[in-house]
């Protein structure tokens, strides 16, 4: 086992070790600046389309100069190591950074000809249009009904209590959670399980009835046979709307999406076809990070 | 090769050796556990030396002031003559109000100790029973007109000093001149304690009647209505105004200089003295605006003044405390901040502000420095009937018979603080039901 014998010989090898892995280090920060992305960016009749987007908190430069179109009906992927401006990216789709402290955004984000970014657009039919699901289930510490009603109500979107009624119901059926929880809808949301609250977020996103539903990494927290439920939702879900999703799992990105976005350092480094790029990455980061080789 | 667990690498030298630790570990644990057994000690220390003030405190107060829960009667023949009361027999309430009812009483003492001549020993004799006792008559006669030409055995007040006699204050040993009590009456209230006309009974004048200068007589009604309004008022005015500026400093102020300025300024009002309020409150609210003396309005000004910083700051810590993701789940629907904030944030932090405000509130009610700037220190006899009226409050009424010669206001001043007290641990003890009532988990 051991061809180090003595403690010199020891603090040698890791101290090259050590030099080896800084030496790759700084090969990734030079590479910090921003550049064009492989693949098509750009797809026809898209939902939303950015251009040239950039996000700094502060002086740090979290999102370099995104261009992506997000297509109707089709679930897009977002992936790539910790840090790499994915979430931030995404929290741009319905200007969520606008909470932030701080954050500042740039470059146009079109949804029906109208840039999203522009001053004097409101952000509240922005939302009501482009829903989300965060990454801890957040259920509010109120009934599931509640819960639910929540997004209809304050839009007005019922005329009464029959309508409002039957929205709850409906987003209820299409987040799959209605045969589990249609005999307690007075019960507190946060009663239920890690994956029926994830579920309930869903069911209370959908119940403002969005185009686009942006999810941050919406499995992280819960077990593997919750997150095969809810991927299995999405994929349902892509008949009625345009999903976002960002992910730490290669293997979720692989099997829920029809198309992929690799993020690397605030960089957007190439996008293509989900099965292009888990097979064919033309980007050598692409396939060092698909590979496993770092992240 | 390159993963070689670096114990391994080195495993021959010494100083890396797993035994040794073990050894210093061990020789060090003596001193740590004892260490230890010391810090708890301490702790148990400093709760007993605090258990024991406390108790003290308690058994003082309770052990002078129970008494005063107590009052002595005595039994008397009244006769009702109309000569006196109503000469000319129209029973005009008005003529039946001026009449001399003490003379009633008088007579009636006369009567009962007829051997008693004497101007000086007269005057003792009729300072048995309370000066208010003409009152009692005059209220009872103006009750019920019927009472007059009849003779009634009535219970009248006795004065405060043959109270303190019959509840054992007063030294029989002590030479007569050294005593309020003389041996004279002494011997009358031992003849009428004997023919079972002296009683004590729950003094119901004591929550009944405004303040006096008998000891007997002198009751804390108008010091708890004199609380009340200025207390109710600051409530109403301190809770929203606190909230609101609670919430637009914490959810929508921009962060910046001005912001920040105000938030140090927030802490540093929490720590002011109260009596720097007090003047203020006498400055502004009197001299400048021209508001009344001794009124709870005013009062209310300044404690609202006083406990603001207290609630915005329970209250900012409360709406921290609300975990943003509940925030952002709002807003990710569409919601705007304000309908976040009332759907969501508030009800959640509700407990917490609620909290703040009742401490806030239990510190109003105990204040007085700050009253006694604005004349709320006044003797104020009468019941106070709204928020402009001439009041004291409960905390300078014990302060004003603290300062009363009279040995009846010593029970009435620990009484009094009972009360107080009672009402403090009342008001924290809401506060922490509605702390684990409504306290919601996430």
């Amino acid at each position: 086992m051991s061809s180090v014998d003595t403690i010199e010989e020891a603090v040698q090898l890791k101290r090259a070790n050590f030099k080896q892995a800084a030496g790759h280090m700084d090969s990734l920060t030079r590479k910090q600046e921003q550049r064009e992305t492989e693949g098509d960016v750009r797809v026809e009749n898209p939902r939303l389309r950015c251009n040239d987007v950039n996000v700094y908190y502060g002086e740090k430069h979290a999102v370099m100069g995104v261009n992506l179109d997000i297509g109707r009906n089709e679930v897009i992927a977002m992936i790539g190591p910790s840090g790499c401006g994915k979430s931030t990216f995404l929290r741009c789709l319905n200007r969520m950074n606008d909470t932030i402290v701080g954050c500042r955004v740039t470059g146009q984000i079109f949804m029906d000809e109208q840039d999203i970014n522009a001053s004097g657009i409101d952000v509240v039919p922005l939302r009501a249009t482009v829903g989300m699901v965060f990454q801890k289930p957040n259920p509010f510490p109120k009934s599931i009904w509640e819960n639910v009603a929540f997004g209809p109500r304050i839009h007005g979107l019922a005329q009464n209590k029959a309508e409002l009624e039957e929205m709850v119901v409906t987003s209820l059926q299409r987040a799959g959670l209605w045969e589990e929880v249609k005999d307690r809808l007075e019960q507190p949301g946060t009663g239920l399980s890690g994956g029926q609250q994830q579920r309930l977020c869903i069911a209370r996103t959908i119940a403002v009835n969005p185009e686009v539903i942006l999810m941050d990494e919406p499995c992280s927290a819960l077990d593997p046979i919750a997150t095969a439920v809810i991927e299995d939702l999405i994929d349902e879900l892509r008949e009625l709307y345009s999903i976002v999703i960002v992910t730490h799992s290669m293997q979720q990105a692989a099997r829920v999406s029809q198309r992929t976005a690799y993020f690397h350092l605030g960089n957007l480094i190439e996008v293509g076809e989900t099965t292009q790029i888990f097979t064919n990455p033309v980007h050598k980061l692409t396939e060092d990070y698909i590979t496993g080789r770092f992240g | 090769m390159t993963n070689q667990n670096p114990r391994q690498d080195i495993a021959g030298a010494d100083v890396m050796d797993s035994r040794r630790t073990f050894e210093i570990v061990r020789a060090g644990m003596k001193r740590r556990q004892s260490a230890e057994k010391r810090f708890r000690l301490y702790g148990l220390l400093a709760i007993l030396l605090g258990l024991t003030f406390l108790s003290v405190l308690f058994v003082s107060i309770i052990g002078n002031g129970y008494t005063a829960f107590a009052q002595t009667y005595v039994k008397i023949p009244v006769y009702f003559d109309p000569a006196g009361i109503d000469p000319e027999g129209t029973r005009d309430p008005d003529t039946l109000n001026t009449a001399d009812y003490s003379a009633l009483v008088k007579a009636s003492l006369r009567e009962m100790f007829p051997a008693v001549t004497e101007r000086g020993e007269r005057r003792e004799l009729y300072s048995i029973i309370s000066t208010g006792a003409g009152f009692e008559l005059r209220d009872s006669v103006l009750d019920d007109p019927a009472l007059i030409g009849t003779r009634q055995d009535i219970w009248l007040v006795a004065d405060d000093e043959i109270d303190m006699l019959m509840k054992g204050h007063v030294d029989r040993t002590v030479p007569e001149l050294d005593r309020r009590v003389k041996d004279n009456q002494i011997a009358w209230v031992d003849q009428l304690n004997s023919e079972g006309r002296v009683e004590k009974r729950f003094n119901t004048n004591f929550f009944l009647a405004g303040d006096s200068r008998d000891p007997e007589l002198a009751g804390i009604r108008g010091a708890l209505v004199g609380s009340f309004y200025p207390l109710l008022l600051t409530l109403i005015l301190s809770f929203p105004i606190g909230v609101a500026a609670a919430v637009y400093l914490e959810e929508f102020a921009p962060r910046n200089r001005l912001t920040d300025l105000i938030e140090v300024n927030i802490n540093n009002l929490a720590a002011v003295p109260s009596i720097v309020f007090g003047l203020l409150g006498l400055a502004v609210f009197i001299n400048f605006f021209g508001l009344p003396r001794s009124a709870p309005i005013v009062g209310a000004f300044v404690l609202t003044l006083m406990t603001l910083p207290t609630i915005i700051i329970a209250s900012r810590v409360a709406l921290k405390s609300v975990p943003p993701s509940i925030r952002e789940a709002a807003l990710g629907v569409g919601a705007s901040p304000m309908q976040a904030m009332f759907y969501h944030v508030l009800p959640l932090a509700m407990p917490g502000m609620l909290t703040g405000t009742i401490i806030g509130m239990a510190q109003a009610l105990g204040e007085t420095a700050p009253l006694l700037m604005i004349g709320m220190v006044a003797f104020i006899v009468s019941i106070p009937g709204g928020i402009f009226d001439p009041a004291t409050v409960l905390p300078v009424q014990i302060f004003l018979w603290a300062d009363s010669p009279e040995r009846g206001f010593v029970e009435r001043t620990s009484a009094a603080i009972m009360v107080l007290l009672a009402f403090l641990i009342l008001m924290n003890a809401i506060a922490v039901i509605l702390r684990k009532r409504f306290e919601r988990r996430w």
